[in-house]
Formats: structure tokens, sequence, C-alpha cells
């Protein structure tokens, strides 16, 4: 099954590694929408269909975290799974995040491997 | 700076170098290092919550391709990775923050960080880096690399 995929990161490179990862992993993709920061997430998210949302959480403008609780309060995007990929390894980060409705966590650099595991876990809880 | 923190950051930066970029920091003497390494840049930025501080990184100019080319898997020649540059410099900065400041703090305390910039960095600006007592310095694939990690 390909899912519309969105990418949030003010960093192209990011963005790029987060593509080519992606098709590393077997990921099947249907349309990947980027954005470079919270704010034009949100915008990419009303815009078109998205089954699942990458997001860093430091970001200029509107952060990833900023975005998720705006998702949250919102009727149909608060149904949309986010995945924080991120440099930081706080444990009570990650619960924070996930107390703000983000569905996991993928802390950089991370493997092909590995994020074919999470969003497996991730879309497949989505789909019971 | 203490020498078991040191080490602690320099294995915490090379093992950031070795996954993300795929290439290989070898610690080295700062006398070993050019006092003008010609054209450099600055990646900084800076960390609060648990602790406040910065976080700096000073390459040669040139290194900057190399290392987007190699995270993202380009010919070192593509003109892509001359672009993407200073932004794949800003995201090695990133990840080795996060990874420095869980060494150091462990997994537990929070952190907000700043989003990296990158500067030209002079030939001033580059030995007072080098002649730090918080900076550390290394080889990369045989580029000249310091790094400061500075904790207020």
């Amino acid at each position: 099954m390909a899912y519309n995929i969105l990418v949030v990161d003010d960093s192209e490179t990011v963005r790029a590694v987060i593509k080519k990862t992606l098709s590393l992993a077997g990921v099947e993709v249907g349309t990947l929408y980027q954005a470079g920061n919270g704010q034009e997430g949100l915008e990419a998210l009303k815009a078109n269909w998205i089954d699942l949302v990458f997001a860093d959480i430091n970001m200029p403008v509107m952060t990833g975290i900023e975005m998720v609780e705006r998702m949250a309060s919102d009727g149909m995007l608060k149904t949309v799974p986010v995945i924080i990929v991120s440099t930081e390894g706080s444990a009570t980060r990650i619960e924070q995040l996930k107390s703000a409705g983000v569905s996991a966590y993928i802390r950089k650099p991370f493997t092909p491997e590995l994020l074919r595991k999470v969003v497996d876990e991730v879309m497949g809880a989505r789909h019971g | 700076m203490d020498s078991e923190r040191g080490e602690k950051i320099a294995r915490a930066f090379s093992d950031v170098f070795e996954k993300l970029a795929f290439m290989f920091a070898e610690p080295a003497e700062k006398a070993e290092l050019p006092d003008d390494p010609g054209d450099a840049v600055l990646a900084r930025m800076r960390f609060s919550g648990h602790w406040r501080g910065t976080l700096e990184l000073a390459v040669p100019a040139d290194m900057c391709p190399e290392i987007a080319a190699n995270v993202l898997g380009l010919e070192p020649d593509d003109e892509t990775a001359e672009t993407r540059g200073p932004d794949a410099l800003k995201e090695v900065l990133n990840v080795t923050c996060g990874s420095i400041l869980t060494t150091l703090a462990g997994d537990q305390p929070v952190f907000d960080l700043s989003v990296p910039e990158v500067l030209t960095l002079e030939p001033e600006g580059w030995k007072e880096l080098l002649d730090s007592e918080e900076s550390l310095a290394f080889t990369v694939d045989e580029h000249a690399v310091v790094l400061r990690f500075r904790q207020q």
C-alpha cells in the first residue's frame, strides 16, 4: 500500500535524507510532500490527503511540537499519525511528545531498517 | 577541558560523523592543525534547558560539499552537493549536539536546541577557536576540524 507522506524539516538535507531512506527501506510512497516548518506543514496537511507525517522538533516559524498540538485540536488532522525525527535523546522529551499526540519517535542518525520498522508499527497500528 | 569529558565529547562527535557522513574523525593535537586553514566556515548552535551553552564546529569551506555528498549519496562534484554543503554541515552539528548532550547529561534531562547557523570564519576566528581551552581538534578525512562545546 502506498502512503502519501509529508516531511516537515527546515533542513533540505534532512528532507532529502528521509526521502532517500524511505526508498532504501522499501516504504511505498505515493506522493511525498515537503514543508520547511510547522506552519507550512499544516498548510500542506489542509491542502492534501496525507497518510503519515515525519517532523522535526526545532524549526523556525512553528516548531514540530506546536504543529502536533494544532493537529490534535483539528477534527480531521488529529487522525494523521506523526513520527518525530530528531537529534534529542531525552526519554522525558519523548514521553512529552507522545502525550501531545506523537505516534513515534526516531532519533538521528537512523537506518533504513529502523525507519521501516517504525513506519510498519505506526501504520499497522492505524489500520488495526 | 577535563580529559574524561573531552573523550566523551570526542567519541560522540566521531560517532556522528561516521554514521551520518561516513567520514572518520580522529582526535588530533592542536599543534598538528594549521593556524590558518584557508577559507573556513563555522556552524554554531545554542542549547538551553537542563544546561545552557553553545556548540561550534569549524571546518575548511571545501569540506562542506564533501559532507553533503556523503550524507546525500551524491558525487562530490555534483552541483547539489555544492549548494547543500552548509545545510549538511548544520545537520552534522545538530546531530552532534544531541549526541553530546545525551552522552554527558544522560537520557532524562530535556534540552531545547536552537536552529543551527553557518557563518564565514576569518583566520583570527579559527585561531581563537583552536586556542580555546574548551575546544577539541580533529582530522576528518585529512581535513582540519575544530569543535567547541561551551557549557555556561
